[in-house]
């Protein structure tokens, strides 16, 4: 496994960041995964699925509602656990874990965006990006540099001192995107990002989701709107808690992103 | 010690954040560490200047009386009794009195009608009666030796009695001792723990026996014991000085009645500690109150920081954190707010300012244990917040 650097600032390392599988090694894999609900009247909203998400890969998961797409959102991001099945993200199984180092595992391997972006009310922009790297070892210093870094990737670093409410849509949800990103990830896991969006906005936080694609990392992206799925290089269709189509439209996974 | 950097920053900014609801949290321990600190502050500076007297006179006093057990009216020590009472081990230094019966003492001579009905106290005296009872001269000097070898007719009085004889400090100024003058050479300063001396007239023990009385041995003597051994002398005493057995003479340490006046009254500051108490327990009860809606309310923070890796410890100390700011800002405001209160309150009174530092350390402890123990249910049920249940995904 090789090591993920910062592109920026070399000197600067973000303690517990994760290491990239060698090729053809998963990012992220579900094995046999089923979730259910209940237990007089047991729900089951996932079945024996199986996925793998290799680095690269920009993924797309759609389903009409019900389908199970909110249950695999919350197994891939370690949010939840299965009742049978393994989850294993950056070659550790994820299920096995004790609950403590599965959310430290979360919080080094998947960043998240929201529909409702879920920015902290009181914090600025920057405050809020730099939530994700806090209780991980950096100076204030350095924790700044960094999400710097990641609010000028999506074009918000004049805008790092402004709070959620002083921002429109699009621009919260760039935030939520510097967020998810500032740590470096293995993999960026949204849910419905564009769902709060008009057409413009949508349009534009999916360019910047296109510009954050690298050889390391992957994208899954939850949706119902087939416009963004299709952006997606792959497309996992769900129905009835299983997956019916796994389709992969492009074979190679992209260069970096230029800074 | 990064990561409680980290912490430290995370729940200050959650408090700075909400500026008026902290400050209405802030309110329960301000009130109650600042009445637990003003009551005890009040109770204790009400006497303070007791106390403070106490202390400078010291408590390791000890009076002997000569006893009137046979049914004498002018009961009297041995006339050694100096040297029997310095015999004991433990004793610094002895001053012997005698009390002169039936001398008519005049500040001048049309008084008289107003003295027979009010007499003034006369005292025999040595040189020592001022440093034993540790008590300074107002102005003048005491009875040196030569008064007492070779009496001469001085006197010296009593504060209150200078203050009612009109008397100016360095006045050349003579007083009758039954028709007798005697010329006034000092005024002794108050003597707290022997009121009646701040009324006297001392004479020497010469003065008296060419004057007024035959026999000058001593009716009570006033001994100076080695600091924390006035009960075991006061209990010795009366064996070691007396002649025909222990019931000749009665001793006593003065300070023991000062110290029962300078003693706080418990009631009181119970009552108003208990008040302040019950302000503190109030104010944890609203601290549970408002952190646990605070919970409710900021549950989509939660979940967002459990999704980025926070862990359950964190969110729990996160919160306990801000409740251990808020009962360390609050005990200091409290305290302070406290020490204002009776700074004002003793200001006004003239009291003498007495506050145990203790006090403070106790406001400011019960504070920070009520916001703590308050901010325990809040922060467990933080902590047992599912991130999935708070972000709604899908």
């Amino acid at each position: 496994m090789t090591e993920a650097g910062h592109p920026h600032h070399p000197h600067l390392h973000v303690p517990g960041e994760p290491t990239v599988p060698p090729p053809g090694e998963p990012l992220l894999e579900l094995v046999d995964v089923t979730r259910s609900y209940g237990e007089e009247v047991v729900v089951h909203a996932l079945r024996e699925v199986s996925l793998r998400i290799l680095p690269g890969d920009f993924v797309s998961i759609v389903g009409p509602s019900g389908s199970g797409k909110s249950t695999m959102l919350g197994l891939l991001g370690c949010l939840d656990q299965p009742t049978s099945g393994e989850v294993w993200i950056g070659g550790e199984c994820a299920t096995r874990l004790p609950e403590i180092e599965r959310t430290k595992l979360r919080g080094r391997t998947i960043g998240f965006v929201f529909q409702q972006f879920h920015l902290i009310p009181h914090l600025s922009a920057l405050g809020n990006v730099e939530t994700a790297l806090l209780y991980r070892g950096l100076r204030p210093k350095e924790r700044h540099e960094l999400a710097m870094d990641a609010l000028e990737e999506v074009g918000l670093g004049h805008r790092h001192d402004h709070r959620p409410v002083q921002m429109s849509g699009g621009e919260q949800q760039r935030v939520a995107l510097a967020r998810a990103i500032v740590g470096h990830p293995l993999m960026v896991l949204a849910d419905e990002p564009t769902g709060a969006l008009d057409t413009k906005n949508a349009a534009n936080v999916m360019d910047i989701f296109a510009r954050l694609r690298s050889p390391e990392r992957a994208i899954v992206i939850v949706t119902h709107d087939l416009g963004v799925a299709d952006a997606a290089d792959r497309k996992v269709s769900m129905r009835d808690g299983r997956i019916v189509a796994d389709e992969r439209r492009r074979e190679t996974a992209p260069e970096p992103a230029s800074s | 010690m990064r990561n409680v950097r980290d912490l430290l920053g995370v729940a200050l900014g959650g408090l700075a954040a909400r500026k008026v609801r902290t400050a209405l949290i802030l309110l329960g321990p301000i009130v109650g560490v600042s009445m637990i600190v003003a009551a005890v502050g009040l109770t204790s500076s009400a006497k303070g200047d007791l106390q403070a007297k106490l202390r400078q006179l010291g408590t390791n006093l000890v009076e002997c009386q000569a006893s009137s057990a046979f049914g004498s009216q002018d009961p009297r020590l041995p006339e050694d009794v100096v040297d029997r009472a310095m015999a004991l081990p433990l004793v610094e230094q002895v001053a012997p009195v005698l009390d002169l019966q039936g001398v008519l003492t005049l500040p001048y001579p049309e008084a008289r009608t107003y003295y027979e009905a009010f007499p003034v106290p006369v005292l025999a005296v040595d040189t020592t009666l001022p440093e034993v009872l540790n008590v300074p001269m107002l102005s003048g000097r005491w009875l040196d030796r030569f008064d007492l070898e070779d009496p001469t007719r001085a006197a010296v009085i009593g504060r209150d009695l200078a203050a009612e004889y009109n008397y100016l400090q360095g006045e050349a100024r003579t007083i009758e001792l039954n028709g007798i003058e005697y010329g006034v050479v000092g005024v002794l300063d108050s003597v707290e723990l022997v009121s009646t001396f701040n009324t006297a007239v001392f004479i020497s023990f010469g003065a008296a026996e060419d004057d007024f009385v035959e026999d000058i041995e001593p009716n009570r003597f006033y001994a100076r014991a080695t600091p924390g051994y006035e009960q075991m002398v006061n209990n010795a005493m009366p064996d070691a000085i007396s002649l025909g057995g222990s019931d000749d003479a009665e001793c006593a340490v003065p300070s023991d009645l000062l110290a029962a006046q300078a003693q706080t009254d418990t009631t009181l500051r119970t009552i108003v500690t208990v008040m302040g108490g019950l302000a503190l327990l109030v104010g944890a009860i609203g601290i549970a109150n408002v952190m646990t809606i605070s919970v409710i309310q900021r549950s989509s923070e939660i979940g967002i920081r459990r999704a980025l890796g926070h862990t359950r410890g964190t969110i729990a100390w996160q919160f306990l954190v801000e409740a251990v700011v808020i009962g360390v800002l609050g005990g200091a405001l409290g305290a302070g707010v406290g020490v204002g209160a009776l700074w004002i309150g003793v200001e006004i009174k003239g009291w003498v300012f007495t506050l145990d530092p203790g006090v403070i350390v106790l406001g400011m402890g019960s504070a920070l244990v009520m916001s703590v123990v308050a901010g325990i249910y809040p922060s467990m049920k933080a902590a047992r917040l599912e991130p999935l249940e708070t972000l709604r995904l899908g």
